[in-house]
């Protein structure tokens, strides 16, 4: 055990988890990472490509090697990173990338074979024989370099979304967030304050700095219990602001229930969508390193994580207490950390400070002018190489700081293509002028990382940002502070790495990119940033060089004899650290995943043990199985003939239906279908095409005129949202003189047709007192009636099965009962309930377009509909249709019957003169739709044909490629039923 | 983004749905001459340009509005949004 | 005033007999199964009618007088609400109040859904800020609008600081209930 006094964990709180199947002891508020340090662990995972022994090397979400795979079942979750798992009592974490136990990883070989695995392997090293990439070394080098492993169990959590509007965005909750925060929140402004880890505080956790020379955390703790007072602010630990979109929109996550065992009944994240006025970045600072020979060891890692570890969560780095602790540093940050731990009891060697004017701060070794030239220690440090004026000594100890200065976390406020800039000065990029609208940096992200500048620039930045806005806030009393020396010197790695064989500096712990690496990329010509980033895969793991990036360029800036501005500018996109899809679709799944829209009559069909099937949001019938039988087109048969002997009885409430009201109505349905609908009669309905403005077909429904002013509009199922939408296009953009009205009532009423020839008789039954005669109520009339004792209705008579047929439509809360009612009265003429699959071979029997034929490839003239385009008007589409292009199509529609009926050709066919060679140039045409027609006894189909109308009785051939199938088909009138129209008007 | 509804104030673009270029207002007379060549130019031909553009917006779950917003495409900034009904001038 | 006796038996839009009601900690879903309604636009030149008095509320707003209310659902349209009307036919009422204005019968056509909050306005503006994307502060007692919730459009009304009205299409009913449930049901931990 080597845990140190002090600490903001809770001793009374004791938590047991197990690593690796072995079981340890921490406390309530320890991560995974803290309290395997506490517990003497250093070894914590295995390196991405070379399989190298790593330790923890961050306190924070920047952690580059301390990757676990956590929990368990369907629960397991790879690649967390273990300084920011909170630890639970009874979590349960593995290392990975390792094959055999973690101490003696069969995969280390790869780090003796890492010649091979220089910058750019995969583009040079395996391309030959060509047939081995795919086959061998790419599943070999998968298999090998794969992190952590999935459980390939479907997730079991539940996640959320939600949305939250602010004056002003707080994001991180460190010193300059919570002065930000506090400044805004007793303005009045609303106010959101959100960080990524559990406590607030940010660095003031980590740090001895007193405040009001007390605690940091008595401020902290002041603070927190006044924003939590105040009503304006909300305060979101645990939440992560990933990334920044359009005119204020942030994307953030929370999570919930991640600390936790097993989320219980609440969601495990939630994925918020920010609409902030304003917000302050408050994101504080990224520590670096210094890249020098061997530095990947356990034991090594940034300083300023190993004073977190100590003064936050009274860890110390090293195995045994005994061991001693070093610090390597181009600045004084380094020796607060040598500090701190002697101030806990530590034992420190000494400060191995690059500069020859190096300051001593207390009771340590100063070793000044020196630098760190080497490290022994297999699977954790033991030792450490000091060289002054290339002099060097070996020295004992077991873990080692490294303080490389501190980069600015200027990744928000390059998420618009924001350029950091560089300041010579803090030898550091710094957020630029032209970052995310509306967004400022503060604090150490704005380079201000001193406790007291940093405080002082939070208020000042709530104070500046809110006035643009109107929002006038007063200067807060600070609390005491001071900012700490922080001088240093542009030491940016160990030099004598680039080159040799044998000695190898890694820059990018995750993915195992070296000084060596960086040296070859410049070999090779690939010195642009963006070029060194995908040669040698720096930065592009999923920290996405957070400790690397920096410290590359400078090297990269040293080799190419540039300043590091020159060399180039590393930005960031969203995600800040890595979102889980799951959260990602904000918990859209099963129920939630679509809206269901469900008919009138949905839970009777259900009752009458209906199929259903999916068209767009609809829930639909597609047929109604009867006991014994066995097969669905069994089922579909007898319904088209029950429909074609007595009544069928079909929901179609999901025809889109828009009330078109107004003085003009008429003049702008004229404009919007093809043909005439300003002529048409009170109480008549006439069918209608509409066009695109190119001229294809885009279309159909019914107009029916209610009164001179009032037309009710069906339009297909499908299109029903898109029709409204264009309508409306039509009306607000093109001609809006028109006195015209527009509402969906789609769903406003049930509508049921009834077809078949004895669908007047069963009418009949329901209406009252109705002349329901022929003479009366002929095809194509429409009026409004009441039926069943009273209750309002509107009837129109119309068919799209070609039989005597009808739609009546009641209020939508009746549609059920209607359903019923029907089915009751027509029990003795077969009133027989059709789905939507007899509803198509109806409608293919009777040679009716839908959805196949008007795909949106054709035209009205190719639908045998050329005459209804009106020339005596303008309507939108009329003019492009008749470009010469559009009139040469020689397609129509026409009818097939297979030759040998029981042999169906696909939908979607194509067709050849029997015997040609069947290639573009001799196609003829295609098939859009076929079905078994009961009627006729055999397959027929529908489909356009070259020339079609005037080919009636030949036999072509429909091939289908893609099964290999050729099908003769004879070629016959669209119209397999009643061509004259005789039953229709019956 | 956000959209500067004239009426209803800044809205979450995702009530919208886009049309794109606002000349698809300009629909020529079918009976001009040269209709059929203004007609290919009217639904083909669309300015695309990396800058101001003037383009139709519609408040699909909202007012069910048509707007014109006037936008930077480099840089998504909005710089004006208007109901079409008002661009077209209509006579009320 | 029934305009009709059928003797056919009606369901809600969510498919019983009776209207749906639960409570989710301090928050009850309620399915107003009475309400009428029917859209209003005026015609060209037309100023706004005043239907049983009602003053036709502006941009973004609602007004209720009695058994009467409306909202705002674009310009020159409304959408008039009447308590315990789904069994009239509201549209031919409202006809005779607003003789020159085009009227739809709307009662059909959408499903409301009243929440009430007993512990004032937290919970509510809590619920829409797991389901819509509109600022609970800005959208106070009086206010209407509509946007989009799971992938549904809704009117929303706040009919007070305690009480909001989700009103969406009948089709949908049982996703948005389903939608509401939820986001209820996880704001009682």
């Amino acid at each position: 055990m080597t845990r140190l006094t002090g600490g903001l964990i809770d001793r009374n709180a004791p938590l047991n988890f197990t690593f690796n199947g072995k079981t340890y002891k921490g406390f309530q508020g320890d991560t995974l990472a803290s309290a395997l340090l506490a517990n003497g662990v250093q070894l914590m995972g295995r390196s991405f490509k070379y399989h190298r022994p790593r330790g923890v090397f961050a306190a924070g979400s920047e952690e580059p090697n301390a990757m676990v795979e956590l929990r368990t079942g369907a629960r397991q979750e790879p690649n967390t990173r273990a300084t920011v798992t909170e630890l639970f009592d009874g979590l349960i974490a593995r290392t990975q990338n390792h094959v055999g136990p973690l101490e003696r990883d069969f995969m280390a070989v790869n780090d003796l074979l890492s010649p091979f695995f220089a910058a750019g392997f995969y583009y040079k090293t395996f391309m030959w024989p060509k047939v081995f990439w795919e086959k061998l070394y790419e599943p070999m080098i998968r298999k090998a370099a794969g992190l952590g492993s999935l459980s390939m169990l479907p997730d079991p959590d539940d996640y959320d979304k939600g949305f939250l509007h602010c004056d002003l965005l707080v994001v991180g909750g460190g010193a300059a967030g919570l002065a930000a925060a506090l400044t805004a929140g007793r303005a009045g402004a609303e106010v959101v304050v959100a960080d990524e880890d559990f406590a607030l505080g940010g660095r003031l956790t980590m740090e001895s700095d007193l405040l009001n020379e007390a605690a940091a955390t008595d401020w902290i703790a002041s603070v927190k219990a006044e924003l939590e007072s105040l009503p304006n602010v909300r305060i979101m630990t645990r939440t992560t602001v990933f990334g920044v979109y359009d005119h204020g929109i942030y994307g953030a996550v929370e999570r919930v229930s991640d600390h936790l065992a097993v989320p219980g009944d609440k969601v495990r994240q939630t994925l918020w969508r920010i609409t902030a006025k304003r917000a302050v970045l408050a994101a504080g600072a990224t520590e670096r390193h210094m890249p020098f020979a061997d530095n990947d060891r356990p034991g090594v890692m940034l300083a300023g994580a190993m004073r977190a570890y100590a003064n936050r969560w009274a860890a110390s780095p090293v195995k045994r207490d005994s061991d001693a602790i070093a610090i390597f540093t181009n600045g004084d940050d380094g020796h607060r950390t040598a500090m701190d731990l002697i101030a806990k009891g530590a034992k420190v060697l000494g400060v191995i400070d690059a500069r020859e004017a190096a300051p001593r701060f207390g009771d340590y070794e100063v070793f000044a002018g020196s630098i760190v030239t080497g490290t022994k220690g297999r699977l954790g440090l033991t030792a450490i190489e000091i060289t002054r004026n290339g002099q060097s000594q070996w020295h004992s100890v077991g873990a080692l700081g490294v303080a490389g200065g501190w980069n600015p976390n200027v990744h928000l406020a390059s998420h618009h293509r924001g350029r950091p800039v560089w300041d010579d000065n803090l030898l550091a990029f710094v957020p630029g002028p032209n970052g995310p609208a509306g967004l400022i940096p503060a604090g150490a992200a704005a380079g201000k990382g001193g406790t007291e500048e940093a405080l002082t620039d939070g208020m000042t930045a709530a104070i500046t940002t809110l006035s643009e806005i109107g929002i006038t806030a007063s200067e807060i009393v600070l609390p005491k502070a001071e900012n700490m020396p922080s001088e240093q010197v542009a030491f940016w790695h160990v030099p004598g790495t680039k080159r040799a064989t044998k000695k190898r500096a890694w820059v990018d712990f995750q993915n195992d990119v070296t000084v060596k690496d960086i040296a070859l990329a410049h070999k090779e010509n690939m010195t642009p940033v963006e070029h060194l980033k995908r040669w040698t895969t720096l930065g592009m793991a999923t920290d996405q060089g957070k400790t690397s990036n920096i410290s590359a360029l400078a090297v990269m800036a040293e080799l190419t004899g540039k300043s590091i501005p020159e060399t180039g500018t590393t930005i960031f996109r969203p995600p800040y650290t890595g979102v889980s899809l799951g959260v990602l679709g904000g918990g859209d799944t099963g129920p939630l995943f679509r809206p269901r829209r469900l008919t009138p009559t949905h839970a009777w069909a259900e009752a009458q043990g209906a199929e259903f099937v999916e068209v767009g949001p609809w829930m639909r019938a597609q047929y109604f199985p009867r006991a014994g039988e066995t097969t669905w087109r069994e089922t579909v048969d007898r319904e088209v003939l029950a429909v074609r002997s007595g009544v069928g009885l079909c929901d179609v409430t999901t025809l889109g239906k828009v009330d078109v009201q107004g003085a003009d109505a008429g003049e702008f349905l004229n404009r919007m279908y093809s043909n005439m609908m300003g002529t048409l009669k009170v109480g008549m309905v006439r069918y209608g095409l509409m066009l695109r403005e190119d001229g294809h077909a885009y279309d159909d429904g019914t107009c029916a005129r209610m009164s001179e002013d009032h037309y009710v509009v069906t339009t297909t199922t499908a299109n029903a949202g898109l029709v409204y939408r264009q309508m409306e296009f039509a009306h607000q953009c093109l001609w809006p003189e028109l006195d015209v009205q527009l509402i969906s009532t789609t769903d406003a009423w049930a509508q049921i047709a009834v077809a078949g020839p004895k669908s007047r008789e069963l009418l009949s039954r329901i209406v009252d007192e109705f002349d329901l005669s022929n003479e009366a109520f002929p095809f194509m009339a429409c009026s409004e009636l009441t039926i069943c004792n009273g209750l309002r209705a509107r009837l129109f008579r119309i068919s799209f099965s070609g039989e005597l047929a009808y739609e009546i439509a009641v209020p939508a809360r009746y549609g059920d009962a209607l359903m019923q009612r029907l089915m009751e009265q027509g029990a003795d003429l077969g009133a027989t309930p059709y789905g939507t699959e007899a509803l198509s071979v109806l409608r293919i029997e009777k040679g009716h377009a839908a959805g196949a034929e008007l795909n949106g490839q054709t035209t009205a003239q190719m639908l045998g509909l050329g005459k209804m385009v009106s020339a005596k008007k303008d309507s939108i589409g009329a003019v492009m249709s008749r470009r010469e292009g559009m009139a040469a199509e020689k397609r129509r529609l026409v009818g097939f019957k297979s030759v040998e009926p029981q042999k169906q050709a696909m939908a979607g066919s194509h067709l050849f003169t029997d015997g040609t060679v069947q290639d573009m140039s001799t196609d003829q045409g295609w098939l859009t739709s076929s079905c078994y027609s009961p009627h006729l006894n055999g397959y027929i189909a529908l489909g356009f044909l070259e020339n079609g109308d005037t080919r009636m009785g030949e036999i072509i051939v429909a091939a289908n490629p893609v099964e290999g199938q050729t099908v003769k088909l004879e070629v016959v009138s669209a119209h397999f039923v009643d061509p004259e129209g005789g039953r229709l008007r019956a | 983004m956000l959209i500067p509804h004239p009426l209803l104030g800044l809205r979450d673009s995702q009530e919208f749905t886009y049309l794109g270029d606002a000349s698809l207002m300009q629909r020529p007379d079918a009976s001009a001459e040269n209709a059929e060549a203004q007609f290919c130019d009217y639904v083909f031909l669309r300015d695309n340009p990396a800058g101001v553009h003037r383009e139709l917006w519609f408040h699909e779950q909202g007012d069910r509005s048509w707007l014109v917003v006037t936008r930077d495409t480099t840089t998504h900034e909005i710089l004006g949004a208007e109901l079409a009904l008002d661009v077209k001038g209509a006579a009320k | 005033m029934l305009d009709h006796v059928t003797d056919l038996t009606p369901i809600t839009a969510l498919g019983a007999t009776a209207a749906r009601a639960e409570s989710f900690g301090a928050l009850t879903v309620t399915e107003n199964a009475g309400l009428g309604l029917a859209s209003l636009a005026l015609r060209k030149g037309q100023s706004a009618p005043q239907p049983f008095g009602l003053p036709l509320p502006g941009v973004g707003t609602a007004v209720s007088m009695g058994d009467y209310a409306a909202f705002w659902t674009g310009r020159d349209q409304w959408m008039v609400e009447a308590t315990g009307k789904a069994e009239v036919n509201f549209a031919a009422m409202l006809k005779s109040e607003a003789p020159e204005c085009s009227l739809t019968e709307q009662t059909d056509g959408f499903t409301a859904f009243e929440i009430a909050s007993s512990q004032g306005a937290a919970p509510i503006e809590a619920l829409m800020r797991k389901l819509v994307n509109i600022d609970p502060k800005a959208f106070g007692p009086g206010q209407a609008t509509r946007t989009g919730l799971e992938h549904m459009t809704v009117f929303l009304i706040r009919r007070a600081d305690d009480r909001l009205a989700v009103i969406g299409m009948r089709t949908l009913a049982g996703s948005l209930w389903h939608a509401l449930a939820v986001a209820a049901r996880r704001l009682e931990d």
